[in-house]
């Protein structure tokens, strides 16, 4: 039988450790970094948020890159843990010394990472909607594409009443935007004299069944969802078994495709769905069509498309690779009078003349704290397990 | 690169706190406790919240951690006297997963699943990453050198021989007139208070706890770290422990050797070399790296 000494141990352990010394070698390029859920939970979205930040810089290399150099992509997995994702954030910054990490999706995993990439000077563009993250004292180093969740919830309470709600109520798993969903609802319905019901259910249960007993004992007409689909799923199989016939809505990422293969479309039919609209129409998001190869885009991979782009636009725009270049730029190139362009390409093109970015998930203009601001919503709503759609805000 | 190779050895540090706890508890005393993530995060949120909430001092918020920690490990040890094996280890899960709930649920205190951000580190801020990074490494090593000294110490001593009878046959070492019961609460509560530190000491070097982190996933790292390094073994801990991390951090580096691998694919070849890794040590070393001897009582030196 092989025998593994210590010798031997320590020696395999040293030329691990070595090898990237090697990999380093390569420098003279411009590196960025891809933090995405290739494993885990997301791992759903993760690959194709890579695949769009990749294609982008495919795109801008082969015009020649910027600043004279090319630009080189380190990918990193979050495992969809926030303590992976740390390690794998050390990585990037301290090894491959990205000047921005892209694609950071779940909430605690970008609140995770948010302090190494302000300390160290990195920019962090992320798809994570949970208000306290643009919050943190990060100093310009952080911005998202993805709407905060207060704008969400509010749009979709608004579109309640509008479609008249009078009893209201919200049921989801606990997540860092539980509490100020029920808030807002519940100003929203006292402002419209409606009344509003909340449950915290526990997330990865296999029946809701007591769960859904108890909302419906408040007899609201108008149920929205608060998780993600897997739990979705079950939820409203429950929902639809215990009779409930008034309406419901369900943020689009959690009602997705594979929620709708699932269930049958008798307990899907009628549902509403809603989302920050990915400008489906743009020459941004043919692009990024074009480059994953798919007839329509989830809004997490347009928004990766949009991190990439502003990244490169902005070292262009202030002559320098470093991620507080990213951060003092990133403004001038995304708002603003300038011609409007949709990809890193054309932007570069037009740079000298002043442009305004405007990507695959819609105008990108951000707020002093780095939220995202003007963002267009679509409303749809399944009919035969398809969803189309009813209505833009 | 050599700030990265200081924070991985902070992870590391964390790791072998880990593995050392879980060395008094499962490798000396032969209980399993599969709530090792539990008693992390009630260390880290205790030391985050002292700090963060209270505004005490870094060092006192890791006094509380490892009491906080040793009193729930006694109270839970206590609470389980007769139960052994399989049902031991159910009831430790469930008390990990009691932690993450109430941390996820109790707003009020832990801020949800938020998390807590902004938790002081020591001289954060005014040092550079790098020299943040030195500093927390120094830290933790002293911390994992005074934690190995202790219990190799507590190992050599008749209390250790005890929980080694108490390990081997439970009756036969109450037969022969050891305090079993209260050996088994003691050596839990020591454990606990170790994993207690390690999360104290994890949510002062990242800055930042959530439920998310306290996840099983971790557990069955340390379980890992501590088969492999060699249960029972106290040097063997500290080693499996750097052994798992030299995995988990140095698989990274192989990905890219392989070219034209999509994303989804280089993360599934992590894993399978993680996976792989393992189960080779422990076919190749099943009593792991370093095995448990005999060790020699204290008073022959």
């Amino acid at each position: 039988m092989l025998k593994l000494n210590r010798r031997a141990f320590l020696s395999a352990s040293a030329a691990t450790l070595a090898t990237p010394a090697l990999l380093r070698a390569q420098s003279g390029a411009i590196k960025i970094g891809t933090l995405t859920p290739l494993t885990g939970v997301g791992g759903t979205y993760g690959p194709s948020m890579r695949d769009a930040i990749l294609g982008v810089v495919a795109q801008v290399n082969e015009a020649g890159g910027i600043l004279g150099r090319q630009i080189e992509v380190a990918s990193e997995d979050t495992q969809t843990s926030p303590e992976a994702a740390v390690r794998a954030a050390r990585k990037l910054i301290d090894v491959d010394g990205v000047s921005a990490i892209l694609g950071t999706w779940a909430s605690s995993i970008t609140t995770a990472v948010a302090p190494l990439a302000w300390e160290s000077k990195t920019m962090l563009m992320c798809v994570s909607g949970a208000d306290s993250i643009t919050k943190l004292p990060h100093q310009g180093f952080i911005c998202r594409t993805q709407p905060n969740s207060i704008l969400q919830i509010q749009v979709a309470g608004d579109f309640m009443v509008a479609e008249g709600a009078t009893q209201m109520a919200w049921i989801g798993p606990q997540t860092p935007f539980a509490a100020s969903s029920i808030d807002i609802l519940e100003q929203i319905a006292a402002a419209n004299g409606a009344g509003m019901e909340s449950l915290i259910y526990e997330a990865d249960k296999s029946t809701y069944r007591s769960e859904v007993d108890q909302i419906l004992r408040g007899k609201p007409d108008f149920i929205m969802l608060g998780g993600y689909a897997a739990d979705s799923t079950v939820l409203l199989r429950d929902i639809w078994q215990a009779g409930y016939e008034g309406k419901i809505i369900g943020p689009a990422y959690a009602v997705n495709a594979g929620l709708l293969d699932t269930l049958p479309s008798a307990v899907t039919e009628g549902i509403y769905t809603w989302e920050g609209a990915p400008a489906v129409n743009s020459a941004a998001y043919a692009n990024v069509k074009a480059i994953l190869g798919v007839d329509e885009v989830d809004p997490y991979s347009a928004q990766t498309y949009d991190h990439a782009s502003l990244t490169i636009l902005a070292m262009a725009a202030g002559g320098d690779s470093s991620g507080d270049t990213v951060r003092q730029n990133v403004r001038s190139i995304s708002q603003g009078d300038g011609q409007i362009v949709e990809s890193a390409v054309d932007g570069l093109a037009a740079l000298a003349g002043g442009i305004n970015y405007s990507g695959a998930s819609g105008p990108c203009d951000f707020n002093e704290i780095g939220d995202i601001t003007g963002t267009q919503f679509v409303f749809k709503t399944i009919s035969g397990g398809k969803p189309s759609e009813y209505k833009r805000v | 690169m050599l700030s990265y190779l200081l924070a991985t050895l902070t992870f590391a540090g964390v790791y072998a706190l880990l593995a050392l706890g879980l060395n008094v508890i499962w490798g000396m005393a032969g209980m399993i406790n599969l709530g090792l993530a539990g008693f992390f995060a009630l260390g880290a949120y205790a030391s985050a919240l002292a700090t963060v909430a209270l505004g005490l001092p870094i060092i006192v918020g890791i006094v509380i951690a490892i009491a906080f920690a040793a009193a729930a490990g006694a109270l839970l040890s206590r609470l389980t006297l007769n139960l052994r094996g399989d049902y031991l280890a159910i009831v430790t899960l469930g008390f990990s997963e009691v932690i993450r709930l109430i941390a996820a649920n109790e707003i009020w205190l832990t801020n949800g699943s938020d998390g807590i951000p902004g938790i002081p580190g020591p001289l954060r801020g005014t040092l550079t990453p790098l020299e943040f990074n030195a500093l927390s490494c120094a830290l933790l090593f002293a911390a994992v050198g005074l934690a190995w000294w202790m219990t190799e110490r507590l190992r050599r001593a008749p209390f250790g021989r005890a929980l080694r009878a108490i390990r081997d046959d439970e009756t036969a070492a109450a037969v022969a007139g050891k305090p079993v019961r209260r050996y088994k609460v003691q050596a839990f509560a020591i454990g606990a208070g170790l994993l207690g530190l390690a999360g104290a000491a994890y949510a002062h070097f990242t800055s930042y706890v959530a439920p998310d982190i306290f996840r099983p996933l971790l557990t069955i790292y340390i379980f890992l770290a501590l088969t492999a390094g060699g249960t029972g073994n106290t040097s063997g801990a500290v080693i499996g422990a750097f052994f798992v991390i030299l995995i988990l951090e140095g698989s990274r580096f192989i990905e890219p050797l392989f070219h034209g691998l999509s994303g989804a694919q280089g993360a599934a070849l992590r894993e399978i070399i993680i996976g792989s890794s393992l189960i080779l040590i422990m076919r190749i070393r099943p009593q792991g790296l370093l095995a448990e001897r005999p060790p020699k009582s204290l008073r022959t030196q």
